[in-house]
C-alpha cells in the first residue's frame, strides 16, 4: 500500500477510511505514515483537552429566568379550550342582548349606544362589565399566543426560506378565535381591542394560508406589514393592559432578535 | 421522580411552561458546551442557549415524538451557532488578522523538562493558541468538525446539517483538521527541531 496522504490520516483517525483494516496494516509497519499520524493525534488531542468554562448548577434556572419573559406567560390552555370558552361567552353575551332588547327601555339603549368610549387605559380595560372582564381575561391568552407567533414570523431571516408548516395550524385556530374575539368585542363597544384584532387577521389569515415554506419574499412582506402596522407592538401593550404578562412592554424595534 | 425528558416534552408541547423550565433546566449546560465549542465565546454561547431554547419552544409542533429531544436540541444549537458564525465571519477576520499581529512570535512549544509555573504559563497559552486556531477556521469547517470531533455525529449526518454533500462534508472537516495541524502542531512536538 502506498503512503497514507494528510486527507486519508484524517478520515483514518476518525475511522472514516474506507479501507480501515489497509490503513492499520500500513501504519503498523511504515514509520513515516506512524510519525505523522502520531503528530496529528497530538494535535486533535491537544484540541479535545481545550477546556470549556464552567457553568454552575444553577445555570438552568438562570437561563430560564432570561427566557421565560420571552416565551410569554404560561399559557396551559388549548387553542380549543380558548373557542370553547369563547362560544360559551357569546352564548351568554347574546341572551344578555336579547334580555336587554327585551326589558331595557329603549332610550335608554339608544343613550348607551352614543354614549362617548371613554379614553383607553389599563383601568378601563381591567374594569367594565363581568361580560367585558371576561372578554379582557380570554383576549389576554389569545393576544399572548398572536404575540409569540407575530415574534417568530419578525425575527425570521427575511433572506431565507422559512418554515411555516409548524405556524400553520396555531394561526387556523387563531383565526378562529380572532374572529370571535372581534366581533365580541365590537358588541362590546370595545373599539380598541375590535380594531387590533382587525388589524391582527388578515396576517393570520395570510400564515394559515400560507404554504409549508414562505420563500423569502413572501416572508419579507409581511415582516414588512407587521412593522409598518406597529402590530407586535400593539399587541404587547394590549397583552400587558389586559393582564397577559407581568413585563413591561419593549418599544418597537424592527427585527430585534 | 424525576420526569422524563418525553413526558416533559409532551406536557410542554400542550403549553405547560413548567414542563419547558425542566427541559431548559436539564439540557442548557449541554447546549452551552456545544455553542461555546462553536462559537469561542462565552457570551456568544450563552445567546446561542437563549436563543436555541426559544427556537425550540417555537418549534415544540415540529418535533417528532419518535425523535430523541437531546438530540433535537442539540441541531438547534448547532444551527443557531451557525448562523451567529456566518452572521459575524467579518467580524471573526477582523479578529483573526488581529490575533495574527500579536502573534509574530512562534509559539513556544510543550517541552517535558520545564519548571511547574512556566508549564502553568504554557498551559493558558496553549489554550489561547487553540482558541486561536478554531477561530481561524470558517464557520462550516469550525461546524463541521466541532460535530465530529466533540459530538461525534457521523459525516453524512453533518453534511445534512450544512446542506453539503458528504464528500463535502469529508473535505471540509478535513481542511479544518489541516489548518489546526498548522497552527498547532509546532506546539505539540515532542522532540524540539535540531539546531544543527
Amino acid at each position: 500500500m502506498q503512503h497514507l496522504n494528510e486527507e486519508q490520516l484524517v478520515a483514518h483517525y476518525y475511522r472514516d477510511d474506507d479501507a480501515l483494516a489497509e490503513a492499520n496494516e500500513h501504519l503498523a509497519s511504515c514509520a513515516a505514515c506512524a510519525a505523522e499520524f502520531d503528530a496529528l493525534t497530538r494535535v486533535l488531542a491537544l484540541v479535545k483537552d481545550a477546556p470549556v468554562p464552567e457553568r454552575g448548577d444553577d445555570y438552568g434556572e438562570q437561563v430560564w429566568t432570561r427566557l421565560r419573559w420571552r416565551l410569554g406567560a404560561p399559557s396551559r390552555r388549548k387553542q380549543w379550550q380558548w373557542l370553547a370558552v369563547a362560544a360559551v361567552m357569546m352564548m351568554g353575551l347574546c341572551t344578555g342582548v336579547v334580555w336587554n332588547g327585551r326589558h331595557a327601555p329603549k332610550q335608554e339603549s339608544i343613550a348607551r349606544v352614543t354614549q362617548p368610549v371613554p379614553a383607553p387605559d389599563a383601568g378601563r380595560i381591567a374594569g367594565g362589565t363581568p361580560n367585558q372582564r371576561v372578554l379582557v381575561v380570554v383576549v389576554s391568552d389569545h393576544l399572548e399566543a398572536s404575540e409569540r407567533m407575530l415574534t417568530d414570523v419578525s425575527n425570521a431571516d427575511p433572506t431565507k426560506n422559512f418554515d411555516a408548516e409548524a405556524q400553520q395550524l396555531r394561526a387556523a385556530e387563531l383565526v378562529a378565535s380572532n374572529r370571535i374575539y372581534r366581533q365580541t368585542a365590537l358588541q362590546h363597544g370595545d373599539e380598541r381591542i375590535a380594531s387590533l384584532l382587525s388589524d391582527l387577521e388578515p396576517i393570520l389569515v395570510e400564515l394559515a394560508h400560507a404554504g409549508k415554506t414562505l420563500r423569502p419574499d413572501e416572508l419579507a412582506s409581511i415582516q414588512k406589514r407587521i412593522e409598518s402596522k406597529g402590530l407586535l407592538f400593539k399587541v404587547r401593550v394590549m397583552t400587558a393592559q389586559t393582564g397577559g404578562g407581568d413585563r413591561v412592554p419593549a418599544a418597537p424595534a424592527a427585527n430585534s432578535l | 421522580m424525576e420526569l422524563a425528558d418525553a413526558t416533559a416534552l409532551s406536557r410542554a408541547r400542550s403549553g405547560d411552561a413548567d414542563a419547558f423550565r425542566l427541559l431548559v433546566e436539564r439540557h442548557a449546560k449541554a447546549i452551552f458546551r456545544v455553542a461555546y465549542r462553536m462559537t469561542g465565546n462565552e457570551h456568544d454561547a450563552d445567546d446561542v442557549v437563549q436563543e436555541t431554547l426559544l427556537r425550540a419552544w417555537r418549534q415544540m409542533g415540529g418535533f417528532e415524538e419518535r425523535a430523541n429531544f437531546s438530540t433535537w436540541i442539540h441541531r438547534i444549537a448547532v444551527n443557531c451557532s451557525l448562523d451567529l458564525l456566518r452572521s459575524r465571519s467579518r467580524h471573526e477576520k477582523n479578529l483573526m488578522s488581529t490575533t495574527n499581529n500579536d502573534d509574530d512570535d512562534p509559539p513556544n512549544e510543550l517541552a517535558s523538562g520545564d519548571p511547574q509555573p512556566d508549564r502553568l504559563l504554557l498551559s493558558r497559552e496553549l489554550q489561547e493558541h487553540v482558541g486561536a486556531a478554531m477561530q481561524s477556521l470558517s464557520g462550516n469547517e469550525r461546524t463541521a468538525f466541532v460535530l465530529r470531533h466533540f459530538e461525534g455525529m457521523p459525516v453524512e449526518e453533518i453534511g445534512r446539517t450544512l446542506g453539503i454533500q458528504v464528500n463535502a462534508a469529508k473535505h471540509t472537516i478535513f481542511r479544518a483538521v489541516r489548518k489546526l495541524r498548522a497552527s498547532l502542531e509546532p506546539l505539540v512536538r515532542t522532540n524540539p527541531p535540531c539546531s544543527t
